[in-house]
């Protein structure tokens, strides 16, 4: 539903479908029935926020409790967000069509550093005050998680709290002591204090921090009984947590069409540059029979006809030949096909390919991430450049003839050698095609590489690693600019610029939150977004808040500084990033955890693969 | 077994949003949904054969819209039309099914209601009048060839104009609608702004699909 007053504004805006809501199987309840409104925000457009999985599940775990609504809420898209400041009419939630402020919690997800700006701006659209301490009650209370929550330092003094880990019954136990203290009349601060002793619930107002003269931090001291430090909360037995039943269809065509069925949790891996391979840990996989069941269930109440089978490396689960059968003894019967989102060099095969039947021939994409064997064991992606080539070679004889290869430049030790090797394996991936026999006739290979600028991120070895600077970057850029080997080769590289103010958000601390207000009120947002990113813009906020953004991003850290995440705890010790750290300039891999379990750490959660390979835990 | 039956549903509220597009891959998920024995059709990538009259516009409400779909087993149009209501959005309520009459080749003309807000309706009836008064009336034209100034005054000449209250004007017209080429009815809009300044927003619904004889199409 929407409100009347935006019915006028409709037919002059880009895609209206986008705020009208509507949609089957989106929960409509009576506000005078219900507790506790909470609006699930998604700081960017309609079609990317409809697309991700972690909203369809909060939203259908929140719904289900009678007493609780969760509502949906989008960025509106520029064009719209002017209509709507032009009639005054506030920021609404699709179900009920009323504004945020209506909502006891608004709550945000933090997908990635460049959407922080849009917050900002939703919660202005909604007249609702930026900062945590302009708001006095416990209405209209600002709480947020995802991936960026593991050091949300520079949003600390806009979010009353955040939520640290997967949010399944978390945000429901936040919700039943939310839904206690409004009946009782207990004041904000009162409900802030007892929150914070909720495993996985870090309020920031309950921190001081202290910094020393060089601008680093000093200490970050808990108050008022808040835990020294906060622990992740972690579900272990994914096969017994919830998963929704069904979820809002879009009416318009929306980025990721189709179910996605989670299949596991956390990754084996351990590449050195991936935040969410350590973020998640451990490694917990669901059965064959949830997730038949499951993705069975969603089929019949969306229509949709085809399953995703999505994780952070799909390949990696255990029985995954086992599970297709599986899925096809109904999937093939009712026309619905199976897709892998994710597929890795080494497990690439025929047989697997069988299975995936709807995986149209049109083009492959794979990550090696790096060009140069030296350079793939610093990041530990053990993908050697011979499976890379068999890989290709088998995609030939499958009848492909288009691959995607994801790199990144910028990566810790890197010459110009590491990435001119990348435009070398290219290279062998074109000679691969033509020296293939059964190569699809009259057909040119053709091989795209994109090259992404590296950001160093928070609980990773490489979070002391200070990112290079737009001079290095621009040099690297140039070699693939100026040196592609073959016609039949074709480079896009992206977002110096972009890449550059996520390092300084990634790894920022509290003092940026005036920059981001700062850039706000001159306007910026929606800074994901080419025609709206403005760098120097950014570079003017930085300037009036006097504070330098090289000191976030490039700047190299010290083994024994403190980091403004370090009283947020995910289970993975500092002292084995370190060790992995050390490793990496030594240039030694480390074995996945189905190998040899590395004691990272995430033991103390006491399940999923860590079990299995450390019988001391059982 | 092969047959074909048309669906007439209604397009309003928040789907009157969704393009034609949209509402095609809508109507999949819905039929696949209820389990409806539909033909695919047999091409590289299959997919439900649906056949429209003629697509709406973005923004415009249908009263009685109509698609044909193929069945491959037998079922009686009631058990269709129940089993497809359940799964569709609220805003996109079937109406019923039926067995086609006429091809869907011989839509003709529709005929519209546009609904329109306004401060003053009797001074808005005055300036519409006036408006139609002129012996011709010129507005630029969208189409796949690139634009084109047209003249529009014929087709708009049997408008007819009702006062709803002080704050609403409905106006009723029969337009041309087909695959050899179509009027929009909010280039009268398009119309008022260019010759009266007039800033309208039109709610518009096609509330009947017609032959070339402007009998009911069915």
């Amino acid at each position: 539903m929407f409100p009347k007053a935006v019915e006028d504004l409709l037919p002059r805006v880009q895609k209206p479908g986008r705020y009208v809501g509507g949609e089957l199987n989106s929960t409509v309840k009576s506000k005078e029935a219900v507790d506790v409104r909470f609006a699930f925000c998604f700081p960017d457009t309609y079609e990317i926020g409809m697309s991700h999985l972690g909203m369809k599940i909060l939203y259908g775990a929140i719904n289900q409790v009678p007493y609780f609504w969760c509502e949906r809420v989008f960025a509106p898209w520029i064009d719209m967000e002017q209509k709507m400041r032009e009639k005054h009419i506030e920021l609404y939630a699709l179900e009920s069509g009323d504004p945020l402020s209506a909502f006891d919690m608004i709550g945000f997800t933090l997908q990635y550093e460049l959407s922080y700006t849009n917050i900002l701006n939703m919660l202005d659209l909604a007249g609702i005050p930026l900062k945590s301490k302009d708001r006095p009650g416990l209405m209209n209370l600002v709480v947020a998680g995802g991936p960026c929550a593991c050091n949300p330092e520079p949003l600390a003094e806009f979010f009353d709290l955040f939520f640290l880990g997967d949010g399944e019954e978390l945000d429901i136990e936040v919700m039943e002591l939310y839904r206690q203290c409004k009946h009782n009349g207990t004041s904000k601060e009162e409900f802030l204090r007892l929150a914070a002793q909720i495993e996985g619930v870090y309020v920031p107002s309950l921190y001081e921090v202290a910094y020393n003269p060089n601008g680093t931090v000093c200490s970050y001291t808990a108050t008022q009984g808040a835990p020294q430090r906060v622990r992740k909360r972690n579900i272990m037995d994914l096969d017994h947590a919830y998963y929704p039943d069904s979820f809002p269809v879009p009416m318009i065509e929306v980025v990721f069409d189709r179910i996605s069925e989670e299949v596991l949790r956390g990754c084996i891996r351990g590449c050195r540059f991936c935040q969410a391979g350590f973020l998640y840990r451990p490694f917990r996989e669901k059965s064959i029979e949830t997730i038949d069941a499951q993705s069975k269930t969603l089929c019949e109440s969306t229509g949709y006809d085809e399953v995703s089978l999505s994780s952070l490396s799909t390949s990696d689960y255990r029985r995954l030949f086992e599970l297709i059968d599986t899925l096809h003894q109904w999937t093939e019967p009712d026309k619905v096909s199976i897709s892998l989102p994710s597929l890795r060099v080494d497990n690439f095969s025929p047989e697997l390919m069988e299975r995936i039947n709807s995986v149209r021939k049109t083009g492959l994409t794979f990550a090696p991430e790096a060009g140069s064997q030296r350079m793939r064991d610093v990041i530990n992606k053990n993908v050697t450049e011979d499976q890379l080539i068999h890989t290709v070679e088998t995609a030939f004889a499958e009848g492909w003839n288009r691959i995607k290869l994801y790199f990144m430049i910028g990566l810790p030790t890197e010459t110009l050698e590491d990435v001119q090797a990348i435009l070398d394996l290219g290279k062998k991936v074109v000679d691969t095609y033509y020296q293939h026999k059964d190569r699809p006739g009259g057909k040119a290979v053709e091989v795209s590489l994109s090259v992404a600028a590296f950001v160093p991120k928070p609980f990773t070895p490489f979070q002391w690693f200070g990112q290079d600077t737009e001079e290095i970057l621009g040099e690297k850029q140039k070699i693939l600019r100026e040196k592609v080997p073959s016609k039949r080769i074709n480079v896009s590289y992206h977002g110096a610029k972009t890449s550059y103010l996520e390092a300084v958000f990634a790894r920022g601390d509290r003092r940026l939150g005036q920059v981001l207000e700062t850039v706000f009120h001159m306007g910026q947002h929606f800074d994901g977004w080419d025609e709206c990113f403005d760098f120097d813009r950014w570079m003017q906020a930085f300037a009036q808040c006097g504070l330098d953004p090289d000191f976030y991003a490039v700047r190299s850290r010290p083994f024994d500084e403190v980091f403004p995440w370090d009283h947020l705890d995910y289970g993975i010790r500092k002292e084995f990033l370190q060790e992995e750290c050390e490793k990496a300039y030594r240039e030694e891999t480390t074995p996945n955890c189905l190998e040899q379990c590395s004691h990272c750490g995430a033991a103390c959660f006491k399940g999923g693969v860590c079990v299995e390979k450390r019988a001391d835990l059982v | 077994m092969l047959k074909n039956v048309r669906i007439w549903f209604e397009k309003k509220g928040a789907a009157r949003y969704i393009s034609h597009l949209d509402l095609v891959r809508c109507m999949t998920r819905a039929l696949r949904l209820a389990r409806v024995p539909v033909w695919y059709t047999e091409g590289y990538n299959p997919r439900v054969y649906m056949a429209f009259a003629m697509p709406l516009s973005l923004g415009v409400c249908g009263n009685r819209e109509c698609m044909d779909i193929r069945i491959t087993e037998e079922i009686s149009n009631e058990e269709l039309v129940h089993r497809l209501s359940e799964r569709l959005p609220e805003d996109l309520p079937i109406l019923a099914g039926t067995d086609p009459v006429h091809r869907l080749e011989e839509v003709a003309y529709a005929e519209y209601q546009m609904d329109l807000r306004c401060s003053d309706s009797l001074a808005l009836d005055g300036k519409i009048r006036s408006l139609l008064q002129m012996n011709t009336i010129f507005v630029l034209k969208h189409s796949k060839k690139g634009d084109r100034e047209m003249d529009v005054k014929p087709y708009f000449r049997d408008l007819d104009i009702r006062s709803i209250d002080r704050n609403m004007l409905a106006l009723s017209v029969r337009l041309p609608c087909s695959t050899a080429g179509s009027i929009n009815p909010s280039l009268l809009v398009d119309a008022m702004r260019r010759y009266e300044g007039e800033e309208l927003v039109p709610y518009i619904t096609r509330t009947r699909l017609l032959l070339a004889d402007f009998s009911d199409f069915f």
